[in-house]
């Protein structure tokens, strides 16, 4: 910094006046700006106007290196196991006073404790980051037109926000309720040069310097991201949501040829009712529930009796639903269009025994 | 810092008695700095603004002195703040403020802003284009005083 004092003229009052014509962004002021600060004196001797005196000082702005990077939304993302392009969704804001590159890593977290509770179990395939478009497509959420990244955002200018999607593929066989946590997380790379990534900051030591110095202002993100060190991070996790279904079969007999209805026995030619009953206790619905159910030998199958859709009170098979279903030798099926979470639905049928 | 006086000789400017009567003008900025050491106390530093970045808190200091040999009358500091700087307080030192670039002069608290709509609002410290310090007795010969202000680097 520099301070001095002189008499000026009207020359030196115009050079003053352009030096104070510095323009002000609403992002912060750009890395590299001289600030001059200038204050005259005006006075009387004797009461005679004197040259206006004035002296001024100047520093320059340092490169203040700040970012964040936050999940949108505070929920976690659903998924089904074999889901593909399954998305986290987060926002990259700039806060820094000049454009910068940013580089990328998606992780994902290894056991412990997951962004929305629940405890990191498996870990998504196919990782990958998108940036929203938002020009076409459907800006705000992940759609084919987004734009794959390879590693880094591109000259990100000043109090920016863009959007950044993760987006992976769910294995198969996953239990309900299994999470994967995924980190996104942001290091500031130099900026001005499009299309490549720009090379590492690293933040200014020692004295300052009198041309423009770098600071790193960041705060810390997830753990192991600290603040200032020029990278910011956050989580957000994948929890599988699936039917759990569980099947059980259950029999009683209807009739026999002499007690009829009454304590009937399982002699030949009584009538004997199976129930197949498919309880779901997972967090989803179940859809085109398919059973299928193999008449024993000894057995012969009432035409026209499957029942299907029905349902159970406790442990106790109502026996009721609509007529459908199929019978193929030796088989009985049927299709359950929808078993709701927590919900039991039956197929009921009824054989003779030979 | 570096402080260089530049006096013009007497014989190259124009006017009497100007030589006689100068008056020096010192013009300081720090950077202020709130840090809290182990027992939790809060103290102030003032630094010289080696690494400044937006957000900091500036406090710029002018230093006068009448170096003169006669008492300097109708005596008025003119500070434009600089684009990059936020205006913030002036402290005890009650200075006039300009909102329109040095046109029309005020307390801060006396001064309004148009709005589109017709109605007029309080001006903030944001509106602040300019400070004026303008001394009501003369300074006499030898006197010194200090003026600050503070403001934030947009």
């Amino acid at each position: 910094m520099t301070s001095k004092l002189n008499t000026v003229g009207i020359i030196g009052l115009a050079a003053i006046t352009s030096l104070a014509a510095t323009p002000a962004l609403a992002a912060g002021t750009t890395a590299g700006t001289t600030i001059t600060n200038t204050a005259t004196v005006d006075y009387q001797v004797g009461g005679v106007a004197q040259g206006q005196q004035s002296a001024s000082n100047n520093f320059t702005v340092d490169r203040k290196i700040n970012l964040l990077v936050e999940e949108v939304g505070t929920v976690t993302t659903s998924v089904v196991p074999g889901q593909t392009n399954a998305v986290t969704t987060f926002q990259l804001t700039n806060s820094s006073n000049e454009v910068l590159d940013f580089a990328l890593v998606a992780s994902q977290i290894v056991g412990g404790t997951a962004s929305h509770g629940g405890t990191d179990t498996f870990d998504a395939s196919n990782v990958r980051i998108y940036r929203d478009n938002t020009v076409t497509g459907t800006v705000g959420s992940w759609d084919v037109g987004d734009t794959l990244l390879t590693g880094f955002v591109d000259e990100l200018v000043v109090d920016t926000a863009i959007r950044l999607f993760v987006v992976a593929d769910i294995p198969t066989g996953l239990a309900n309720n299994a999470v994967a946590g995924v980190t996104l997380r942001a290091t500031a790379r130099e900026g001005g040069t499009a299309a490549s990534q720009g090379a590492a900051i690293t933040e200014t030591a020692g004295a300052n310097t009198a041309g423009k110095d770098t600071v790193f202002a960041d705060i810390a993100g997830v753990t192991g991201d600290a603040a200032r060190d020029g990278s910011h991070s956050d989580n957000d996790d994948y929890t599988v949501q699936t039917a759990t279904l569980a099947v059980t079969k259950t029999s009683r007999v209807i009739s026999d040829p002499f007690n009829n209805t009454t304590n009937p026995k399982l002699i030949p030619g009584a009538v004997v009712e199976y129930c197949i009953a498919v309880a779901n206790s997972g967090s989803v619905a179940a859809t085109s529930v398919v059973i299928n159910d193999a008449v024993p030998a000894q057995l012969l199958f009432s035409a026209g009796t499957i029942l299907l859709n029905g349902t159970v009170t406790g442990t106790t098979c109502n026996a009721d639903g609509a007529a459908g279903g199929s019978y193929t030798a030796p088989n009985v099926s049927g299709t359950i269009a929808t078993i709701a979470a927590g919900a039991t639905r039956t197929l009921v049928f009824r054989a003779t025994v030979n | 810092m570096r402080t260089v006086l530049f006096l013009f000789l007497a014989a190259l400017l124009p006017g009497q008695a100007l030589a006689a009567n100068q008056v020096a003008l010192a013009n300081d900025v720090f950077v202020e700095r709130i840090s809290t050491d182990a027992q939790g106390k809060q103290r102030i530093l003032l630094e010289e603004p080696k690494v400044v970045v937006p957000g900091d808190r500036l406090v710029f200091v002018l230093n006068y002195r009448n170096a003169g040999a006669q008492p300097a009358d109708k005596f008025v500091i003119t500070n434009p703040l600089p684009a990059a700087v936020r205006f913030a307080d002036a402290g005890e030192t009650r200075p006039l403020v300009s909102i329109d670039g040095g046109r029309s002069w005020g307390q801060l608290d006396q001064l309004t802003v148009a709005l589109n709509d017709g109605t007029r609002r309080a001006a903030q410290p944001d509106d602040v284009t300019h400070i004026r310090w303008a001394f009501q007795k003369p300074i006499p010969v030898g006197g010194s005083g200090k003026l600050m202000f503070r403001g934030v680097v947009k």
